[in-house]
């Protein structure tokens, strides 16, 4: 009893430390992207016009402008572009990454282990390393100011990130795979009608995983996209000056959004996924 | 609704283990077979070659009449139950059960239910109709008591459900051979036994060949017709509950075959006029038995000093005092501990009065006895030994001395002016048996006796062993072992001894060896192109056809067509052109005189009745039937229809 | 499982870089014996090949024809037709091509068309790309009329070709489904390394751009980085600032996540999903929003020097060109804000997975809070996450985006085309995309290839994981 007593206020100090410090990091955490939602409801928009970190009126303006005056900066333009290319380009590489996974997990062929290891090599750097290249080969290709040029780079370099999808696939016990190969289905077919239905929340998660990289890169586009009218929202963001700093605040909150929501929803996969392939790699 | 045929199956891996190890095994149609054995004994790895999972390196598996080693699963017309139950968890239970069928390509009928056929007059494939489909499901549903479920997802199931379900999957395709992958493993003990008899009933009822795999003995024991006893890919022995329970075929089926363990004690026999002592290590008892139980055995075995491993179950070993006081075979016991079963009891102890129950492993013993028992340890007791259930084995081979087919009869036997006299019969040794005078020991096989001679014996009893009839015989005063094709009628016999299979020792020393009826060469197998003949849509052509042949000695024989296509299976490729074999042939497989392999002969080794060469070619000696002596040189031709082959380097048996 | 884990992280401790040595010392070791392996099959077709095979040998696809595989001889003669077809319209020329880079320049003044060089490296990579095309499916030819010789020599029916493509839905349904993503990856990922390391050998880049001829320098351009005033000294300096920033960035970022992820796995702490809400926040807004929001944030007219002006200090340029350190931390600061959450989620994930066994026996044996954390949490968590540690490091070491964002481009005194606190990729990209100097750039490039492939491949080869992988299944 004596012991628990002592023990109490030092408990008590343990506490309070440590929701000081998640309090603190918290703090941390949110303050910017706070800052930058007042900032988006600020009335002047530019950057001067704040008094400190608070702007000094707000109102819905940069959000009403943000839409309907697309003389300079073209918002719905670039979201609608947006879109379009990463919802083209979540669909075409989550069936790429799919289609690999499924196959590194489920065959056993004389390349497998050489190509397992050949893309995590190219994984390991990153993919703008080879931006000239890349940059030279469009203007080859006549795949500048294309759409489809960025569409077709990142699907196809979706697959190389197949490690999770297959930890996924590895999971599912090939007892499965062959009580329907002993059915009488053929491995397409097993595949089509047993491991894609098995695979659903995984299908979902590789698309809203590929969905987000196109979605927020900045990079590719501002090199391949030299047509305002083919603008990003990344790259037309970026072209805001400081005097439109509500409106560059408004738009980015614009296209956080569906993606914070995306990763509310699915926090508890992002981190069973994340350690997934973290182990396997 | 398919007999099974296996033949010499391997399961060799890259780094060339084998999983399975020449696996040779006839399935009748309606049979129950048990594969079973310890984790790693290939039993796994068999059924699913069986079921086409697994590819076959080597080896014929015929379904019906259908060699099947090339098939697709689907094609084999087999269903399998996996130990995880293996369900479509997205799919209900219905559409599980219904999924074989919509995946399976049949034969389509018209509205009259006739066969509608295609323009090659083939019958027409296509789905399944759906009314069928439904049909069958519900049927398969009912037999297993599953159709309140059959909207449920696996996931909202019980274990037995689940298993049931799967067992439905595979019922319901009506298969030529139901496969199952130890289906009870997942279930707990009270619903597996419950589980085990509702299978049995199942393969009554479904009369289909069944096979299961199981590492479970009691499991074994209980459904199977017949059993498979496996270790480390090789065959232990195949047989009958009963058969594997009261005849095991060496130490390990005896030791993996009931619970609790067969006790095993090292000890030695001493055959002393029609007794036999035995004398256990550890232990001052001596117990004595009739010769009669170990008439099989041979004799040097029975010397009193050669070391063998007895085995006696729990069951023959009684503390009961009034079975004590009347047997004549007991042995103090001091004990350990016991467990208490309630209808029984297990008392643990040890038959050396210094052991504690727990150190020597061929000293501990396990016996049952009825009801509550108390003892403390450390109590001495007396046990009765039921000897007539002794099991023997050799110590190092692990196989029984007393085997249910023995390979030979012993006699002694005497030699005089050349001929052999033994068990009041006398043979006149043939030229190619020289023997000096005196006593010797005569091993004779039980394959060298057959029907029809002038030896006349008496028959004292038969069994029916694998189509065979193992018969015991009394020759004079002497007992003799004979393996005939057929149960004898009557009690007299008269019997003919194949003299060329005796073997004449003495002290331990072979002085007359049984003639080799195995000449083996090393060679290779080759493919020429030669001009042939080849009909083509009626009309005979003149082409290049392909000749396969044996190449022995530098020499090339032509191959029997069914060698070849048994060679070729076990391989890919051209493989089978770069590989050394070994063929075997019997002395009856050549014909002397027509060409062929040049050998110089050494002697005619003359039996009387039959004549045989022996001659030697390029450092090898042959053993060649003749029909008349020969010398110098002569030329052999061999026949290779009845050949033997044996790859070399991965000692596979191909033929 | 965790007991094994632990154990294994011992064995591994003993020698990692002794066993990669023997590795590699082994791999050559058993090079001619693996050459052989591989030759054996070659060595086999030619011996052993009859005279059909010969026969696909000199022309794609006539020894299946006259094995009467009608549709394959086909198929394989007409891949011979196309490929001899554009060899001689337009590969060979490609070919040549890429030697010469060009031998006419354009003369606007005279009308003459010139030479594109960068076209013709282009075209003659995309001509080796199709003869290399060419000789896989010219062995495959080969090799399938030779399986078809061992079908027939040993009375096996040569399989249909109807089989062999249904084939491709079932047995072989890897080759079908891989085929795409494989094509994909080649393209957009195999192809510009490839071309980036072609261009490392030119002179391509600064004035010599198309119009003007390209041509081959072999090595000068590494010689010129390492050792030209003009590049070294550069060079030097931004790969030193590099690796700090690389340690130091993958230090802070995994330990901040990892003890931000025991914080909040303290079983004190209530309301777990909301706490880790704030760093999930942060980890999805797109990390170039936040990076220019930090930017205002610093920028003069930002809040932080607008208090600071309130408070009646003179604004501070944190991010400007002579801010020094400051910039540098606020960079470093910035990605730890960014990365720290995927770090944490990451930590949870493994945290989750550990065996609680391990902390109770440690309790039971009186083991301090911190001793538990530091023998038994830190070798666990390491080992799990030792391989994205190590990617961890090359994407740090190649974080283009912080600088880039924070500051720009900016070009500093005694930095040719870079400032203090850009890193090596931000310098690639200052000088290739920005200055054109392009073989300057790739030659960079393959620089830090070479540094983080030799890093990642023998990390990789050592981790436990490689070995292990397929007890996973």
């Amino acid at each position: 009893m004596k012991k628990k007593k002592l023990f109490k206020p030092q408990k008590l100090f343990n506490i309070a430390i440590t929701y000081l410090i998640i309090l603190a990091v918290c703090f941390v955490f949110l303050f910017p992207i706070l800052w930058l939602v007042l900032a988006s409801f600020s009335k002047t928009g530019s950057i001067y016009s704040f008094k400190g970190f608070f702007p000094t009126e707000y109102s819905f303006d940069s959000f009403v402008r943000l839409f309907t005056d697309t003389q300079m900066y073209n918002y719905p333009k670039w979201f609608a572009n947006t879109l379009f290319i990463s919802i083209m380009s979540a669909f075409i590489g989550t069936a790429l990454t799919i289609l690999t996974a499924y196959c590194m997990s489920r065959f056993r062929f004389k390349s497998r282990k050489a190509m397992m290891k050949t893309t995590l090599v190219l994984g390991m750097f990153p993919s703008f390393m080879t931006m000239t290249a890349v940059y030279l080969m469009m203007t080859q290709f006549n795949l500048i100011n294309q759409q489809w040029g960025l569409i077709l780079i990142y699907s196809a370099g979706a697959p190389m990130g197949y490690l999770t999808q297959k930890g996924f696939f590895d999971t599912i016990p090939s007892s499965i795979d062959e009580a329907a190969r002993i059915d009488g289905a053929s491995n397409f077919k097993i595949f089509l009608k047993i491991t894609l239905p098995l695979a659903a929340p995984m299908i979902v998660y590789t698309l809203l995983s590929s969905f987000v990289w196109p979605w927020s890169d900045f990079i590719l586009p501002q090199l391949l996209l030299k047509n305002k009218d083919l603008w990003t929202v990344a790259v037309g963001l970026m072209t805001l000056p400081t005097d439109e700093f509500s409106r560059f605040a408004a738009g980015a909150v614009f296209i956080a959004v569906p993606i914070v929501i995306f990763y509310f929803a699915l926090s508890k996969f992002l981190i069973s996924g994340l350690s997934a392939g973290a182990v396997k790699q | 609704m398919a007999n099974l045929s296996l033949k010499h199956i391997y399961k060799v891996y890259p780094n060339g283990t084998k999983a399975v190890n020449d696996f040779n095994m006839q399935i009748d149609d309606k049979e129950f077979i048990v594969f079973v054995g310890p984790s790693g004994c290939g039993k796994s790895t068999m059924l699913r070659m069986v079921a086409g999972l697994e590819e076959i390196s080597a080896g014929e598996l015929r379904i019906g009449d259908v060699v099947v080693n090339d098939m697709e699963p689907k094609d084999r017309d087999i269903a399998m139950v996996f130990q995880n139950y293996a369900l479509y968890p997205h799919m209900t239970i219905y559409e599980n059960i219904a999924f074989g069928l919509q995946m399976r390509q049949v034969p389509q009928k018209d509205e009259n239910g006739n066969v509608i056929l295609d323009k090659k007059g083939r019958p027409k494939m296509g789905k399944m109709p759906k009314a069928e489909i439904d049909e069958r499901v519900k049927a398969a549903a009912e037999i297993l008591g599953i159709t309140d479920y059959l909207q449920k997802k696996p996931k909202e199931m019980s274990g037995g459900q689940r298993q049931r379900v799967a067992l439905g999957r595979a019922i319901v395709r009506e298969p030529k051979v139901m496969l199952l992958d130890e289906p009870l493993s997942n279930l707990d003990a009270k619903l597996r036994t419950q589980m085990r008899s509702e299978i049995v009933k199942l393969h009554e009822r479904l009369q289909t060949t069944f096979i299961y795999v199981t590492h479970d003995q009691v499991e074994a024991m209980t459904m199977g017709t017949r059993i498979v006893v496996m270790k480390l890919g090789v065959i232990q022995q195949i047989d009958t509950p009963k058969n594997l329970y009261q005849m095991p075929a060496n130490k390990f089926v005896a030791g993996f075959i009931g619970t609790p363990q067969m006790n095993f004690f090292e000890g030695t026999l001493k055959k002393i006029g029609d007794k036999v002592e035995i004398r256990l290590n550890g232990s001052q008892s001596v117990i004595t038995i009739p010769y009669e139980i170990v008439i099989k055995a041979m004799p040097q075995y029975l010397d009193g000093n050669t070391k063998v491993c007895i085995g006696l179950r729990s069951e023959d070993v009684s503390i009961d005092p009034d079975v004590v006081k009347e047997s004549n075979t007991t042995i103090k016991v001091k004990i350990s501990h016991t467990e208490e079963l309630g209808t029984e009891t297990l008392v643990y102890g040890d038959i050396n009065m210094d052991g504690d129950g727990f150190g020597d492993d061929s000293t501990r013993i396990v016996l049952k006895a009825a009801g509550f028992k108390n003892f403390s340890s450390g109590d001495v007791v007396d046990a009765a030994l039921n000897m007539a259930n002794v099991h023997l084995f050799d110590i190092k081979t692990e196989k029984s001395i007393i085997p249910r087919v023995p390979e030979y009869t012993y006699q002694d036997c005497t030699v005089q002016k050349g001929v052999l006299s033994f068990a009041g019969t006398q043979i006149k040794l043939p030229p190619a048996m020289p023997c000096p005078d005196g006593n010797y020991e005569l091993h004779i096989p039980v394959d060298a006796i057959s029907l029809g001679g002038n030896i006349s014996a008496e028959v004292v009893s038969q069994e029916v062993v694998n189509k065979q009839t193992l018969a015991r015989l009394v020759v004079g005063n002497s007992t003799l072992f004979a393996l005939l094709d057929a149960p004898v009628e009557g009690k007299k016999v008269n019997l003919h001894i194949d003299i060329k299979k005796l073997s004449i020792c003495k002290d331990g020393n072979v002085v007359v060896k049984p003639m080799p009826l195995i000449n083996s060469l090393e060679g290779t197998f080759a493919m020429d192109k030669v001009k042939g003949t080849v009909e083509v849509d009626g009309k005979v052509k003149s082409r290049m056809v392909p000749k396969y042949s044996i190449v022995i000695l530098g020499q090339k024989f032509e191959a029997p067509a069914d060698v070849a296509v048994k060679m070729f299976s076990a391989f890919t490729g051209r493989k089978v052109f770069n590989t050394s074999f070994r063929y075997e042939l019997s002395p009856y497989d050549f014909t002397i005189g027509e060409g062929g392999i040049t050998a110089s002969v050494r002697w005619m080794i003359n039996y009387g009745d039959e004549k045989f060469i022996e001659c030697e070619v390029a450092g090898q000696t042959f053993y060649v039937k003749a029909d008349k002596d020969y010398s110098g040189s002569v030329t052999l031709m061999p026949d290779f229809t009845k050949v033997g082959v044996t790859e070399i380097g991965r000692e596979i048996k191909i033929v | 499982m965790s007991n094994n884990v632990s154990v294994n992280v011992k064995e591994k401790k003993a020698n990692p870089f002794v066993s990669l040595g023997n590795k590699i010392a082994s791999f050559f070791k058993n090079l001619p014996s693996t050459l052989n392996k591989k030759l054996a099959g070659a060595k086999e077709i030619v011996t052993q090949g009859n005279g059909k095979v010969c026969a696909s040998m000199c022309i794609m696809g006539l020894g299946q024809l006259m094995y009467k595989q009608w549709a394959k001889g086909i198929i394989y003669l007409l891949c011979q037709v196309a490929f001899l077809a554009y060899f001689v319209l337009k590969g060979a020329s490609d070919f040549i091509g890429f030697f010469t880079l060009g031998t006419t320049e354009s003369n606007a003044w005279v009308g003459i068309e010139g030479d594109n060089s960068v076209i013709m490296m282009l075209m003659g990579l995309l001509s080796i790309v199709a003869i290399i095309f060419y000789i896989v499916i010219y062995i495959a030819n080969i090799k399938d009329c030779y399986s078809i010789q061992c079908s027939v020599d040993t009375l096996k029916e040569p399989k249909p070709f109807k089989k062999e493509v249904g084939a491709l839905l079932n047995q072989k349904f890897y080759k079908t489904a891989l085929a795409l993503p494989i094509v994909g990856v080649c393209v957009f990922s195999i192809l510009p390394i490839v071309f980036m390391i072609i261009i490392a050998f030119t002179n391509y880049g600064g004035d010599i751009v198309p119009p003007k001829l390209i041509d081959w320098v072999g090595l000068d351009n590494f010689a010129r980085i390492l050792t030209l005033g003009q590049f070294a000294p550069t060079f030097f300096k931004i790969f030193g600032w590099n690796i700090l920033w690389a340690v130091l960035s993958t230090a802070i970022n995994y330990f901040a996540g990892l003890a931000l992820a025991l914080l909040l796995n303290k079983k004190i702490v209530k309301g777990k999903t909301l706490w880790r809400m704030f760093p999930i926040l942060a980890y999805a807004v797109p990390g170039f929003i936040t990076l220019l929001a930090f930017k205002y944030m610093f920028s003069y007219g930002g809040p932080i020097n607008q208090m600071i002006t309130e408070a009646g200090g003179t604004a501070i340029g944190f991010l400007d060109i002579d801010a020094g350190w400051t910039a540098k931390l606020i960079g470093l600061f910035a990605n730890a804000w960014l990365n720290i959450p995927s770090s944490m989620l990451l930590a949870t994930g493994i945290l989750s997975n550990m065996n609680t066994d391990l902390y109770e026996a440690a309790r039971v044996d009186g083991a301090s809070p911190f001793k538990q954390f530091v023998k038994i949490t830190l070798p666990y968590v390491l080992f799990a996450t030792m391989p994205v540690l190590i990617s961890q490091f090359i994407s740090n070491f190649n974080n283009f985006g912080i600088f880039y964002f924070l500051r720009g481009a900016m070009y500093m005194d005694g930095y040719f085309l870079a400032s203090d606190s850009d890193l090596l990729i931000n310098w690639l990209y200052n000088m290739s995309i920005n200055n054109n100097y392009y073989s300057i750039g790739a030659a960079i490039s393959i620089i830090i290839f070479i540094i983080t492939s030799v890093i990642s491949l023998s990390v990789y080869v050592l981790s436990p994981s490689y070995k292990s992988e397929e007890t996973y299944q």
